[in-house]
């Protein structure tokens, strides 16, 4: 079966790696040769811009509050009226009444401003929610923080997981049966549990041992404890990979011209994992926001009245019947990030070993 | 082999035991878990609370209060939770665990059969616009939070278009148990199936369209298209048999994690009385005891499934059989 | 593969996809179609089903939930008991086991009853006058929840310290042949006949064990629980050995199965559905309105008060000005709204209006720039509060509009949510010095002495588990409460008393009260024959079909 010459497929790279073989590539770096598969991946590279979009639209949030809203992520207007293409239109309006003289309720559904799009000089862009607050600005600000949450724990889960992995895999023997059993601990503990459980037991009084003092409600909070239950995520296959490399004769060079553990981890062991890791990043990233998601879904992670993509979901949802927007808005916003996160993973993947088998579980 | 399979239950155990002593010390850490002065009512005497503290063995150090509860648990078995004390937690979780198993097993396969189906589709169809279409399908599917997919779901199903002939048939949340009525069994778990097996049929139609696309050119399968095998009998004699290795390893892991409470968010969305849910009730109610017989009902299941799946491939496979 | 195969291949797997929808849309015909069948109209009620949100106990000794109260209201009699009547009538306290209102000597410390003749529990067992000695005893012996209620009694107090199935509680004593009670006080109490109303006083078989009945403890009442599982639910049956009186009807229906869910809309759906009679589930106020097109909506208007509090002891707060300021500040009607969907009445009072000492304040109206010139005033422009509430969908919304309204009037405000398990006891631990937040106070005993005595008196704060949580102690307040304390019936003039009390204390602004909410019962459109006890909600044992 012949390939036909402009295929559709989702990992040119592959393709591309595959006539890199016929083409003299002498001399080239490897990371050069990645950019040069990536460069011609256009879909994953939209995605990357997809990306890069949102995470600056989200890091605008407060221009955007100010010059296009003219309000905060928690300042309420329930008892406002707004001009919708010139009409005044009240916030939130509608409700049950009680007639004082017959002691008696009038049962009628609350009503709340939905999307005015444009037609409201910037205000209410993407509708009010049940207490009379600019959804656009909270999806902005709830962003933010998703975001915020999704790659600091990324950065923290990967470092720890990678440390861990380069002791585990370099040292062998105790080092390496504490580690892995570590890992199968964590492994062992259902993610949202976990998460959960230390986000309710931190949500309290928060943290405050070691030296390190964690407020309730931080966004750290959520941050560790994403980035700690996916460590064996992470630890587990760059594990396998170091071991393997540990066997390797060029590490076994480095040992035997006197280099110091330290300096063989960081200088031979770990540029050679690098590019799965980095794989691993971009993809982890995607499902921390999931994760995060998740979490403030619960109630376990980013504390109201704070936003993040979660928790307006979970806010949203009680007014799903009425208000749709307030549950469906947030929703898209984590599908097309994660989305684009996703395909972008892949292809740099792909991009820098078309053979790697990377697996994030949400 | 025998060994290997010793010397990973024995790290089973340790893991278990462990996460036990965390789970404790993680809670009895918490300010407020201390239930006495809720048990007391509302208007309680200091000797009440006291009394109480002593019923549930509050006043004394920590391991005898771990020694004691692990008993209650397991040797007894009659540990009350300390929200409700007629509420008994092995009984609880007896009664909540086949409600996980009937959303996880009817799940599992609708996103076996989907996968596969899926997967087999792309690699057939694989050059035409089916091939990233279904691959970009799967992607979503793997990209949309599952909370929130049940949640449209439901508002499409119960409200939008539930006086539509399209979904007039969808019965109201909660769960009927199988004994009572199988065909409403069958009928309130329809759209949570869906919806928790949407990642799942997006992941392994990625994974098997992979694997599939790289044994394409292995001599076996070469061997069996040369001997002059109508394709679609080399796909799935051949090609697909193979690549159910990587299926079924990664299968057991998830489905081990799923039974094991990994169904929450569903469990929630869906009013679904099962394991998932009643560790996140008792979660938002610090209710300890609950949570310790859940969390290690959970890690139990997702550990003898890892070890399975350890040993299982172990067997399959001598080449990764650890030294 | 030729690429004529392909085609077959996705013909076929579109056909199966087509063949599916049309099966599931044949269903969905026939399923309207059995909808629209009518049912015939019956009178009698039969078996009601009713599904209620999660309960603790089905043991007198134990319950505390008004949903277990609910239901054991009709299983479990009282000495004293209240009539099944609508409206204020249903706060009467009359005659249940006992033959008639009890004899209470002037000082206010000796109560004598007499039984009624011939009463049996459920297992064919006489009630003896003993059994209410025993049910008390019982109670500290289980350390229930409503054991704090019976300690004024003499000698209870030294029997809590070492109770033991054989001790005795001196002030009580009982003649079982002559059928008498006698009940002596340490000190008196002015709410103790609606104390002894409670369920926690409700006799049980001598030799019950302390341990928790799940609904297996022989009924006294016009019905008996069997099978009750917490997770599911339980039924009540007819009590062949009760015998209705003037005060205790035998009630309409003959079975009640209760299933217990906890989700709202869950609940909500059932009724919806037609395969419950009967929800008393909080419909979330999206749904609401829908709900009432598709059935029977009836809002109930029970005794309770929503507020926050603002802890005097703390500053702002300790300031005046300041409490008073808030007060000013919350728009109390727009509340109802986003809270509730309207389903709730604005209030300036800590009593609910259902009571006859209520009289309506009206000291502080809705006045934000005046609130803010206060807070200025005041020199609290920019202080930092922290709002404390607990992880409850209602209880978040109230209090995220509550910050958004202390930064308006210009303080400094965040928000702390604490888990719904752990808010009361933290609030309540002097130590915490929280500054403000939120909570409610649902009645356990109609009576004036449950609210401020428990709430605002300065002499009950403790530095843990305090109800008080605004600390608030005002000298001359508490002594009133104390002398009020005293009075054993609640007179008009008693009552104007009350409202005294009340209006002083608002003026104060400890609290800043601001929703009596009622709550959604629904009902199939079968049901008829509605009528609601103040106490205990809807009256089940009046119910009939259309």
């Amino acid at each position: 079966m012949a390939e036909p010459a402009t295929e559709l497929s989702l990992d040119p790279a592959a393709v591309l790696a595959a006539e890199e073989h016929e083409v003299a590539i002498v001399g080239r770096s490897p990371w050069y040769l990645a950019w040069r598969r990536l460069r011609r991946n256009y879909f994953a590279l939209f995605s990357l811009v997809v990306f890069v979009a949102i995470v600056t639209a989200c890091f605008l949030a407060p221009v955007y509050a100010h010059q296009v809203a003219h309000t905060g992520p928690n300042e309420t207007h329930s008892a406002e009226t707004v001009i919708v293409s010139g009409k005044p239109t009240q916030v939130i309006s509608g409700g049950a009444t009680y007639d004082a003289k017959t002691g008696e309720f009038t049962v009628r559904a609350v009503k709340i401003l939905g999307p005015t799009w444009w037609h409201a000089d910037g205000r209410f862009v993407l509708g009010s929610d049940n207490l009379g607050r600019d959804v656009a600005v909270r999806l902005l600000y709830g962003g933010l923080n998703s975001l915020k949450i999704g790659i600091g724990s990324a950065f923290i889960c990967t470092f720890f997981a990678v440390l861990l992995a380069l002791i585990a895999g370099y040292f062998g023997g105790w080092a390496d049966w504490i580690i892995t059993r570590f890992f199968d601990l964590i492994w062992a503990f259902p993610v949202l549990l976990l998460a959960i459980a230390l986000g309710s037991a931190l949500s309290v009084n928060g943290f405050h041992h070691f030296g390190i003092d964690i407020e309730p409600g931080s966004l750290w909070i959520p941050t560790l404890v994403i980035s700690y239950v996916l460590i064996p995520y992470v630890g587990r296959p760059v594990r396998g990979q170091v071991l393997s490399l540990r066997q390797k004769e060029f590490v076994e060079a480095a040992v035997g011209s006197g280099a110091g553990p330290v300096r063989i981890m960081f200088s031979d062991l770990l540029p050679n994992v690098a590019s799965t890791v980095l794989v691993f990043f971009t993809l982890i990233i995607a499902s921390n926001i999931l994760t995060e998601a998740g979490l403030s879904f619960l109630g376990a992670g980013v504390r109201l009245p704070d936003p993040s993509w979660g928790n307006l979901i979970a806010s949203g949802q009680e007014q799903i019947v009425s208000a749709p927007w307030l549950t469906l808005v947030p929703g898209i916003a984590i599908v097309l990030t994660v989305l684009s996160l996703n395909i972008f993973g892949d292809g740099l993947r792909d991009a820098l070993d078309p053979r790697a088998k990377v697996r994030i579980e949400h | 082999m025998l060994a290997f399979i010793i010397r990973r239950f024995a790290g089973l155990v340790v893991v278990l035991f462990s996460i036990t002593v965390i789970v404790f010390l993680l809670f009895f850490a918490t300010p407020g878990i201390d239930p006495s002065a809720r048990l007391a009512g509302r208007n309680p005497s200091p000797e009440t609370v006291a009394a109480v503290k002593h019923e549930f063995g509050l006043d004394r150090p920590l391991p005898v209060r771990y020694g004691l509860m692990m008993k209650r648990l397991f040797i007894s078995r009659d540990l009350v939770s300390y929200g409700n004390q007629a509420l008994k937690v092995v009984p609880a979780i007896t009664s909540a665990a086949p409600v996980t198993f009937s959303l996880v097993l009817g799940a599992a396969v609708l996103w076996v059969v989907m996968s596969i189906a899926m997967g087999l589709l792309a690699v057939t169809f694989k050059g035409t616009v089916v091939d990233p279409l279904l691959m970009i399908v799967a992607l979503i599917g793997i990209s949309m939070p599952v909370f929130w997919l049940g949640e449209v779901l439901n508002l499409i199903t119960q409200d939008r278009l539930h006086d539509t002939f399209l979904f007039s048939w969808v019965p109201p949340l909660g769960y009927t148990p199988f004994t009572e009525n199988p065909w409403q069994w069958f009928l309130h778990l329809i759209i949570p199936w869906i919806t928790l097996s949407v990642l799942y049929i997006g992941f392994y139609a990625r994974v098997l369209r992979a694997n599939l696309l790289d044994i394409q050119n292995e001599d076996y399968v070469r061997t069996a298209r040369a001997k002059g095998l109508p394709p679609r009998r080399v796909l799935l004699k051949h090609m697909l048999r193979n690549s159910m290795i990587t299926f079924v390893s990664l299968f057991g892991l998830d489905f081990g994690f799923l039974v094991g409470g990994g169904a929450l968010l569903t469990e929630v969305v869906f009013g679904l009385p099962g394991v998932g849910r009643l560790t996140f009730q008792a979660l938002q109610q610090l209710d300890l005891p609950v949570i310790m017989a859940t969390v290690i009902y959970g890690a139990f299941f997702i550990s003898i499934m890892s070890a399975l799946v350890d040993i299982v491939y172990a067997r399959l496979d001598p080449r990764i059989r650890p030294s | 593969m030729t690429s004529k195969r392909r085609w077959t291949w996705l013909l076929s797997v579109l056909a199966l996809a087509a063949g599916f929808s049309l099966m599931v849309a044949a269903y969905g015909v026939a399923a309207n179609r059995t909808k629209a069948a009518p049912k015939q109209a019956h009178k009698s009620v039969g078996t009601l089903k009713a599904v209620l949100d999660t309960i603790d106990y089905l043991d007198p000794q134990q319950a505390y939930t008004g949903q277990s109260w609910w239901a054991m209201w009709n299983v479990w009699e009282t000495l004293l008991t209240y009539r099944h009547v609508d409206g204020p009538g249903g706060y009467k306290l009359v005659p249940g086991l006992a033959a008639s209102l009890p004899s209470i000597s002037a000082n206010g410390k000796l109560y004598k009853f007499k039984l009624r003749k011939g009463l049996k529990y459920s297992n064919g067992q006489a009630i003896r006058a003993s059994d209410f000695e025993f049910a008390i005893k019982r109670g500290f012996l289980a350390t229930g929840q409503g054991v704090g209620f019976y300690t004024d009694i003499a000698g209870a107090k030294a029997f809590a310290a070492h109770p033991t199935a054989g001790g005795d509680i001196s002030g009580i004593t009982a003649n079982n042949a002559k059928r008498t009670i006698t009940i002596k006080m340490a000190k008196p109490r002015g709410d103790f006949l609606t104390i002894l109303a409670l369920l926690f006083a409700a006799p049980v078989p001598a030799g019950t064990s302390p341990a928790i009945h799940n609904g297996n403890i022989p009924a006294s009442g016009p019905y008996r629980i069997v099978g009750y599982d917490p997770n599911r639910g339980f039924t009540m049956l007819r009590n062949r050995f009760f015998k209705p009186t003037k005060n205790i009807p035998r009630g309409n229906p003959n079975r009640v199965e209760v299933s217990l869910i906890g989700d709202a809309n869950t609940a909500t759906q059932r009724v919806v559905s037609g395969s419950a009679d009967y929800s008393n589930a909080a419909i979330p106020p999206d749904r609401i309105a829908s709900a009432k097109n598709r059935g029977h909506l009836i809002l109930r208007k029970t005794a309770n008060t929503y507020y926050f509090w603002m802890n005097v002891n703390v500053a702002p707060f300790n300031k005046l000005k300041v409490r008073q300021a808030v007060n000013y500040a919350i728009d109390r009607k727009a509340l109802q709204t986003l809270v509730w969907g309207g389903l709730g009445q604005p209030t300036q009072n800590v009593l609910p209006p259902t009571y006859p000492s209520y009289k309506k304040l009206t000291l502080y109206s809705h006045n934000v720039a005046k609130a803010r010139q206060m807070i200025t005033a005041a020199g609290a422009k920019g202080a930092n509060v922290t709002v404390w509430t607990r992880e409850v969908s209602d209880a978040l919304t109230a209090a995220q509009y509550y910050v958004s309204v202390l930064n308006s009037i210009g303080l400094d405000a965040k928000l702390t949510t604490l888990p719904r398990a752990t808010y009361y006891t933290t609030i309540g631990k002097r130590d915490t010095k929280a500054q403000t937040g939120w909570a409610r106070w649902l009645e356990d005993y109609p009576h004036p002495l449950d609210w401020f005595d428990v709430l605002l008196n300065g002499n009950r704060i403790v530095d843990q588990d305090n109800n008080n949580y605004a600390y608030y102690s005002n000298k001359k307040i508490n002594s009133s409460i104390e002398s009020l304390k005293k009075a054993p019936v609640l007179t008009d003039a008693v009552n104007t008393r009350w409202a005294a009390v009340e209006r002083s204390i608002m003026k104060d602004a400890p609290w800043a009260p601001w929703s009596n909410r009622v709550f959604p019962e629904y009902f199939t459109k079968k049901m008829g024959c509605i009528h609601i006890q103040l106490l205990y909600g809807i009256d089940w044992t009046r119910l009939c079909r259309k």
